[in-house]
């Protein structure tokens, strides 16, 4: 399987003068297509830096990261919208989903920033929303949705365009524990059945153990990775809470 | 301790209260500028003789409150509607709403004397501007003028009046809401209009009415000057009030057809951000479309104001110029007692200036009203009504004079009148049987030497008025400069009337140019200076309104252009979109009334055609091109004010 996203060395520092803080500290890491992959670990361990950078919602201090061979640290401000366009999804903790718009055509959106034809933006959508079991909500605004069904909408919106990389922030921080299974399911599903790769931040080791593999960071490095390898989740989940009492930090049990 | 916490609060909030105090500022500005004009001794001393001038002020005064009372209204619940969370949040934190209202109250007072003093200082500015303005239409000499204790006190005692009101609306509002609406009822979606058909039905028909308006007043207008006056005018009020009201429906009926009509374009909608814009727009301008009816309805108001003002000021100068054709001028009547005769009025005339040329001449009557059976004003209610004749040597004389062209009679008679209407009248049938000579009818002509209190005088030939009655002796002066006291000048030649029921007053015979030119020159001034300044307060309040309300929903529009900016959209596609979203929503109340400068144009151009002045209806047109420039211009900087402040906050924020 190629490599989707190669994050090297990368290095971020917050603040000024005296007062800095090292966010990441040499972070290096591949994920390979179709792959899910899980980031944990404390608060302030740099998880949503680490994240973000590679979303280009932010720029590293050094360090490289390249999606689909794509170095983003060179990329200009216009680049880096058509990139975050063309390239990438993103699945927010609070949904995310614009409020004036119908669930539709929230899901649309990204294929009509690409100018995609109107025939092809209607497949697609319904395509996407048959499959995350969103497709009588179509005509809907999120505001008439449940917390589980906002979330769904959002990840088919993060899907349609078919990006390179899907990267989900925290996205279960706002549902009830039924709604996270259903949820994570339906990642399991994007990943398995439309051939999604997934990148997602989370602190919860229940919603981590749905991953293929997990990266622990702690004071903004790699300080340890799991892979299920073909195991069951629950197993999964047992390794994840041992990785997480070694790391002293939290070990939240659904 | 609140008064403390108030000031830091301001201090802090320095940005969003920035639009709101210069709102305030310029309101009070505008407020206490147009009361001390009011109040300024010029005024005062020209209105003390005109009733309706007095009247027109006090309506003046009490419009621009209402007007004023709106947009700090309207400014407050905007600042309210800026700290709900905050507010909310307070509440939650265990202040009580007494509190808050406290905090809230004092802050916006800290805001309001702020605004106060800087808009009575920017005030006192604009108040010498438009009293310099006004000097120069009054043709008086400008003076600094002196400021007025009344306009000061009315300003503040209406500002603390608004204010008040203000502080009561949001202390009920408080005092009712829900901490839950304080905090999440930004979350709250404005839906957009249901049944958009039928409101696009509505639009084509106010639309169609605009124009059927427009079209009425037209020919009711013409039909009033071409009937001289005694048409009845009820059609063309009602097409007025028609047209106001269409103007405000279809801004109602546009704002809640057109852009749910667009959602429905999936061509449209699936191009880029058009779905985000239209639904951008959807609800807010379902939710504003009565302030964009009320706006345009400004608007509009503010364009053909500006337009009859300034037609009024050229027709004024156009009709000075036909109805004296000489410096001064005098018909005295054989009948009645002469109380200043020509050597007399010569002499006192003598005393002021240098009398250049005179002419003399005479207007004969056949005490018949044979000529009148051919126009409207014969039959019952126009008896005593007589025909009235100059020679063909006297009016040569007076053409000659004025330097215009002389004419041959050739044995006919010829209608002079300074009324365009009549050149529609039929004379064609007319014979005029004088000391056993009849005279056919020759023509009418408008190019009128002389100035009489009668619709029209023929010109016949010498022999004719032997055979009649000197009823007026004429007189025309030619005065070698203008520059002289024209006031005290009609003053030594009046006398006091005493009319048969015992009514007495000043009365001259003479007509004086100069007099009348600074007469009517004050006159255009108060109404053109009246007109200009509410066009200009109705046209700054619609931006003022507009930028608040685009300025207040920036905090709901930061997320949502954050939300684009992560999937994807350039810079330049949000600041387009930011940009169409901010356009429509000005544009909307705007483009109506700068239309309607086309049929204002059309119209005044079409008046000054009507009443005789063809040379200046091309002038006015150009007035209503200008106008609408001005308007765009101001409204275009408004609007480019605005979108740059919410660009900065929304997108590179």
């Amino acid at each position: 399987m190629p490599d989707i996203l190669q994050v090297h060395n990368v290095v971020k520092y917050y603040g000024r003068g005296n007062i800095v803080t090292k966010a990441l500290d040499s972070i290096s890491f591949c994920v390979d297509q179709g792959e899910f992959t899980a980031i944990m670990g404390a608060s302030g361990s740099g998880k949503s830096t680490l994240l973000n950078v590679i979303s280009t919602i932010d720029r590293v201090s050094s360090g490289e990261i390249c999606v689909e061979g794509q170095r983003i640290a060179e990329m200009k401000e216009k680049q880096l919208s058509l990139f975050r366009r063309d390239k990438l999804g993103f699945i927010f903790q609070e949904y995310n989903l614009l409020d004036t718009l119908t669930i539709r055509e929230n899901i649309a959106l990204p294929l009509n920033l690409k100018r995609v034809d109107v025939q092809t933006t209607q497949r697609e959508v319904m395509r996407v929303s048959t499959a995350l079991g969103i497709s009588e909500q179509l005509d809907k605004f999120p505001y008439e949705l449940s917390g589980g069904e906002r979330q769904r909408a959002a990840c088919a919106r993060a899907i349609v365009a078919r990006p390179a990389l899907v990267l989900a922030d925290e996205p279960t921080g706002a549902l009830d524990s039924r709604n996270s299974r259903v949820l994570m399911k339906t990642f399991q599903q994007m990943n398995r059945q439309l051939d999604s790769t997934i990148l997602m931040v989370t602190h919860d080791p229940v919603v981590g153990s749905y991953a293929s593999r997990v990266l622990f960071l702690k004071d903004g490095r790699i300080w340890s990775e799991i892979d299920s390898g073909g195991r069951d989740r629950q197993t999964m989940y047992q390794e994840i809470l041992t990785v997480m009492a070694a790391l002293g930090g939290e070990t939240g049990v659904r | 301790m609140f008064a403390k916490l108030a000031l830091r609060n301001v201090k802090r909030q320095i940005g969003n209260y920035l639009i709101y105090f210069i709102t305030v500022s310029l309101t009070v500005a505008l407020m206490f500028a147009i009361n001390n004009v009011i109040f300024s001794p010029q005024l005062q001393e020209y209105a003390v003789n005109i009733p309706e001038l007095r009247n027109g002020l006090l309506t003046l005064t009490v419009l621009l409150s209402l007007i004023v009372a709106l947009v700090l209204g309207y400014a407050t619940s905007f600042m309210l509607k800026l700290r709900k969370r905050e507010f909310g949040t307070y509440l939650t934190l265990g202040m009580t709403r007494k509190n808050i209202l406290c905090l809230f109250i004092l802050e916006s007072l800290i805001l309001a004397v702020a605004s106060l003093l800087v808009g009575i200082v920017l005030g006192a500015f604009v108040y010498q501007g438009l009293m310099a303005l006004l000097s120069r239409l009054m043709e008086f000499a400008f003076v600094f003028s002196s400021y007025s204790v009344s306009g000061l006190l009315i300003t503040i005692a209406l500002i603390i009046l608004v204010f008040m009101l203000a502080s009561l609306t949001s202390a009920f509002y408080l005092q009712r809401v829900r901490i839950y609406q304080l905090i999440h009822g930004d979350k709250k979606v404005e839906s957009g209009a249901r049944h958009p058909l039928l409101w696009l039905i509505v639009t084509i028909i106010s639309l169609c009415m605009i124009v059927l308006c427009c079209l009425v007043f037209y020919k009711e207008v013409e039909a009033t000057i071409l009937s001289y006056g005694e048409a009845s005018e009820g059609l063309m009020f009602l097409s007025l009030l028609a047209l106001a009201m269409a103007v405000v429906v279809f801004h109602i009926a546009l704002s809640r057809s057109v852009v749910s009509l667009l959602l429905k374009n999936k061509k449209f909608t699936n191009r880029g951000c058009n779905t985000f814009t239209l639904r951008q727009l959807s609800g807010r301008m379902n939710a504003n479309s009565l302030l964009a009816g009320a706006l345009s309805f400004l608007l509009s108001f503010a364009v053909i104001g500006s337009n009859i003002s300034f037609v009024q000021k050229v027709s004024d100068q156009a009709s000075l110029e036909k109805s004296y054709p000489f410096d001064i001028s005098a018909n005295l009547d054989v009948d009645t007692d002469i109380a200043i005769d020509f050597p007399e009025a010569k002499q006192i005339i003598s005393e002021y200036t240098h009398i250049e040329r005179e002419f003399y001449y005479d207007i004969y009557t056949t005490r018949q009203s044979y000529l009148y059976g051919f126009t409207p004003w014969s039959g019952e209610g126009y008896n005593g009504l007589w025909d009235f004749f100059i020679s063909e040597s006297d009016f040569n004389l007076l053409n000659q004079a004025l330097g215009w062209d002389t004419v041959d009679l050739h044995g006919r008679f010829l209608i002079l009148t300074d009324m365009q209407q009549m050149m529609n009248m039929d004379f064609s049938t007319a014979e005029l049987n004088v000391g056993g000579r009849s005279y056919a009818y020759g023509g009418t002509s408008t190019d009128m030497p002389l100035n009489t209190y009668t619709y029209f005088v023929a010109v016949v030939p010498d022999e004719a008025v032997q055979h009649m009655h000197v009823q007026l002796h004429g007189v025309a002066f030619d005065l070698q400069e203008n520059g002289y006291d024209a006031q005290n000048l009609r003053k030594d030649l009046s006398y006091t009337y005493s009319s048969p029921s015992g009514f007495r007053f000043e009365n001259t015979d003479y007509q004086i140019k100069e007099y009348a030119r600074l007469s009517r020159n004050s006159n255009s001034a108060v109404f053109v200076l009246g007109a200009l300044y509410l066009s200009v307060v109705f046209v700054f309040m619609s931006m003022a309104i507009l930028a608040l309300k685009t300025l207040s929903s920036l905090s709901e529009d930061k997320p949502r252009y954050n939300i684009l900016f992560r999937l994807g959209a350039t810079e330049r596609e949000q600041s387009k979109t930011l940009f169409w979203q901010s356009f429509a929503f000005f544009f909307l109340p705007f483009a109506l009334p700068m239309l309607l400068s086309i049929p204002s144009g059309i119209i005044c151009s079409h008046i000054m055609q009507l009443n005789g002045f063809t040379p200046q209806s091309g002038e006015v047109a150009w007035i209503a091109v200008w106008i609408a420039v001005v308007i765009s211009m101001i409204y275009l900087l408004y609007f480019t004010a605005t979108y740059r402040i919410a660009r900065r906050n929304v997108i590179y924020s």
